[in-house]
């Protein structure tokens, strides 16, 4: 696990010194700053837009973040050829999957935990009123959900020829799951077979990352998730994530490093 | 002598792109072996076969026929490279690292403890002379430097074996000379060499023995001394006379 | 040649910015501002409507999403998507964007049992229950005072389709009960200076002033407006249920004032012109009667 662990620090030490980060960072609190800085009808007291905004910037930076990420790993390592000096040791290929996975996961996390410290930090000042566990719940459930996407978008950076095309076609799978993955359901019952049939199986296949989506929930301020739906939840994702691994280790094996 | 690298009719053929794909050889039967404290030569032309070679020892692809062994393991265990260091011709490394950082992420991969590495990377900058830039992120330095740094990286475990591809492509003179000391100096050491080279004047120089590959087949493989005195001439005109040039006629 | 220094073009950008600021606020200033009563029959350019420059008539659809978000926000998130939604089954919470005529079911899981163990342990991390934010909201113990959540997304809906009536109304209603009447009658004005002589904001405030403001004579002045608006618009306006109800509402709330001010012929006129719309015209048959009565009976007699 050395090996695993030196190059997640690797991954780590990439995105912190890439500005990415940064960038969505200010531009994520310039937007909920000036959202925030509105009064409508002489209250300063409304807040739940706020929150809406602002958790709803957070979850696109977070996976814009995370997508970007994973999907230059190991066409970067390719490109620029330090995968050579890398292999040259002794390091298997499934090693440099795990280590690239749990550095883009651990640094999704980490820029997820800032985003989520300025939210609780503006919204607390506005409500006067700290759920802290109702965010840490909420910043829990996402960042493992990202745990799903990064191993998708590993996957992607094998199968697809740039970074870009699979940054893209990530991006836009990710959005379709989460705005359209709990309706399909419906939406097969609405359409004869064959079709049916087919949407019924894209239901039951794609990682439901929807269910990690609480946004809704902090913002009306339901209150928790029961804990052990949320470890239900992490083990539907962990299930995923071992799976799409298991897949980009499968394709990384034969593919050729030049 | 037990050989620390060997191959046993390896073969390695590409499969061309097109509606009618055919197998290209890049290697035919190679049989080699190097001694444990030997600088051994690896010479050819260009396309002649010696990087695939040296893909193949280090793992990054598979042979399609045959096998090679590091240490009496075989090349496919991530294990055999455990006491190898390999400089590539390129320059490969992560710009955004220090050279400290990257020797230090190394370290980690060979599993060496904390002090020791840290000793480690203080001898081999000094041996570099990459130490007043240890702090200096690698996208800033020169070329020279940044084959430096893929000596200093391919030393880090000190090595049993030293995989060098065309060591010294693209430095000057100095640093020519810099490389050859340090290849010395590991052969005074007791470490074994396996190098490519197009430079021939320092193979004849540095190498005990060296084989000539052309088109995917061995030529010929002895010690440097025997090659020359059996041909009458210098290591340029051995190789040339193997490879079969023909000079051309003045128009 | 000296090349300029850099400290030069940063003044001179800063400059230009400020300069740029000064002829942009006094501009930007209008969207705060409360219209004067002098200024509700004047037409107002519509380029000076930055979503229209922005999106064009195309504003109207987000208009109207905003306002469904309103929705959303006053159901504390619990809403049907488009795929929700079942045709064939009445007694289901209806959105925002359904028929005019829908009103807001009692039905409480418009969702019905889940389908599949993905869309039940999907239903665990989202809102799952039918609440409304002025009594208690998800936990039940919110105050009334939390619908003020929903006012910004009415705000958006009138700013993007400025002719978006029932967000006016629907603010208003909610600025009252949350004791905001200066607002209310803010956001009123506003709805007027965009939609002039529109019968039902102007029943809207009137009822503010009666109601909040206690100002009798300006609710019957507001309402006579609403009066004369109404018989200076075409078939197509008055055909609006919304707007035939408000008129109705209009001379109904006139006749009580007349009333209360025992004023028998005008709340008989007022009562008469009830009758010819009212959906229970004996009803107000019987009122009419009443007046008469009390308008023929001899006044009380004066005290010692």
């Amino acid at each position: 696990m050395n090996t695993v662990w030196a190059l997640t620090g690797i991954v780590i030490k990439e995105l912190y010194r890439r500005k990415d980060f940064y960038v969505l960072f200010v531009l994520t609190a310039l937007i909920t700053l000036a959202a925030g800085s509105v009064e409508f009808f002489k209250d300063p007291n409304i807040v739940r837009y706020v929150k809406d905004l602002c958790m709803l910037l957070i979850w696109v930076s977070a996976l814009l973040i995370t997508i970007a990420t994973a999907a230059r790993q190991i066409p970067a390592e390719r490109e620029s050829r330090t995968i050579f000096p890398l292999l040259a040791k002794p390091v298997t290929r499934g090693q440099v999957i795990l280590g690239k996975f749990f550095g883009c996961w651990l640094a999704s996390g980490t820029a997820l935990a800032v985003f989520y410290l300025f939210f609780a930090v503006i919204t607390g000042s506005r409500e006067q009123h700290w759920p802290v566990l109702d965010y840490l719940q909420a910043y829990l459930l996402q960042w493992i959900m990202l745990g799903i996407v990064t191993a998708m978008t590993l996957l992607g950076s094998i199968v697809f020829a740039a970074p870009s095309s699979t940054v893209t076609i990530l991006f836009i799978v990710v959005a379709g799951i989460l705005f359209l993955g709990r309706h399909l359901n419906t939406v097969a019952l609405h359409n004869p077979e064959p079709l049916r049939g087919i949407i019924y199986t894209v239901y039951f296949i794609i990682p439901h990352v929807e269910l990690f989506d609480v946004r809704e929930r902090v913002v009306n301020d339901w209150g928790l998730v029961n804990w052990l739906d949320c470890g239900l939840a992490a083990l539907y994702a962990a299930a995923y994530t071992a799976l799409f691994l298991l897949l980009t280790w499968l394709a990384f094996r034969r593919k050729s490093l030049n | 002598m037990d050989a620390i690298l060997q191959t046993e009719d390896l073969c390695v053929e590409y499969r061309t792109r097109g509606l009618k794909a055919e197998f290209k050889p890049a290697l035919q039967e190679l049989n080699l072996s190097v001694h444990a404290g030997e600088v051994f030569g690896f010479l050819g032309p260009n396309g002649a076969g010696k990087t695939t070679t040296i893909n193949v020892l280090l793992g990054f692809i598979p042979p399609t026929r045959g096998t090679a062994y590091l240490f009496g393991i075989d090349v496919r265990q991530p294990i055999a490279r455990q006491r190898i260091g390999y400089l590539p011709e390129m320059t490969y490394y992560y710009k955004f690292l220090t050279v400290e950082e990257l020797l230090r992420f190394y370290a980690k991969i060979f599993k060496l403890p904390s002090a020791d590495a840290e000793r480690r990377i203080d001898y081999l900058l000094k041996l570099v002379e990459l130490e007043p830039a240890r702090k200096r992120l690698i996208k800033t330095y020169s070329k020279g430097m940044q084959q430096r740094v893929g000596i200093a990286q391919a030393l880090i475990n000190n090595p049993d074996l030293l995989v060098l591809d065309e060591p010294t492509s693209g430095l000057d003179p100095l640093g020519r000379m810099k490389v050859r000391e340090i290849i010395q100096r590991l052969k005074n050491d007791g470490k074994t060499v396996f190098f490519s080279s197009h430079e021939l004047g320092e193979v004849e120089t540095v190498c005990d023995r060296v084989a000539i590959i052309n088109q995917g087949e061995l030529k010929t493989l002895g010690r440097v001394d025997e090659l020359v005195a059996r041909h009458g001439a210098n290591l340029e005109k051995v190789f040339l006379d193997i490879v079969g040039y023909q000079s051309q006629p003045a128009l | 040649m000296k090349r300029t220094s850099p400290g030069w073009w940063l003044a001179l950008l800063l400059a230009v910015c400020f300069t740029l600021a000064t002829m942009f606020v006094p501009r930007a200033a209008w969207w705060n501002e409360v219209p004067r009563a002098a200024d509700w029959n004047k037409g107002r350019s519509e380029s000076d409507n930055v979503f229209k420059l922005l999106l064009g008539e195309g504003r109207r659809l987000f208009g109207n999403e905003m306002f469904v978000m309103a929705d959303a926000y006053f159901h504390s998130g619990y809403y049907p998507s488009i795929f929700d939604r079942q045709e064939s089954d009445q007694d289901v919470a209806t959105p925002a964007y359904g028929k005019a005529d829908d009103e807001d079911s009692t039905g409480d899981d418009f969702l019905g049992p889940p389908p599949d163990w993905i869309a039940a342990l999907n239903r665990r991390f989202v809102p799952n229950k039918h609440t409304h934010l002025d009594s208690g909201g998800p936990t039940g113990h919110m105050n009334t005072v939390e619908v003020q959540e929903i006012l910004p997304w009415l705000k958006l809906a009138t700013d993007m389709n400025p002719q978006f009536i029932k967000a006016y109304r629907v603010g208003d209603y909610w600025l009252r009960r949350l004791h905001k009447p200066a607002e209310a009658r803010d956001f009123l004005f506003e709805g007027l200076h965009n939609n002039p002589g529109n019968v039902e904001l102007l029943f809207d405030l009137g009822w503010l002033y009666q109601k909040d403001f206690h100002d009798t004579d300006r609710a019957r002045n507001v309402w006579m407006a609403a009066l004369r608006c109404w018989e200076t618009q075409d078939a197509n306006a008055k055909s609006n249920t919304e707007a035939q109800l408000a008129y109705e509402e209009t001379l109904m709330n006139l006749a009580i004032l007349e009333r209360n001010r025992e004023n028998w012929p005008q709340t008989i006129k007022y009562l008469e012109m009830v009758k010819q719309i009212s959906p229970k015209p004996e009803a107000i048959q019987q009122q009419i009667d009443e007046a008469r009565q009390k308008m023929a009976a001899p006044p009380a007699a004066a005290s010692p």
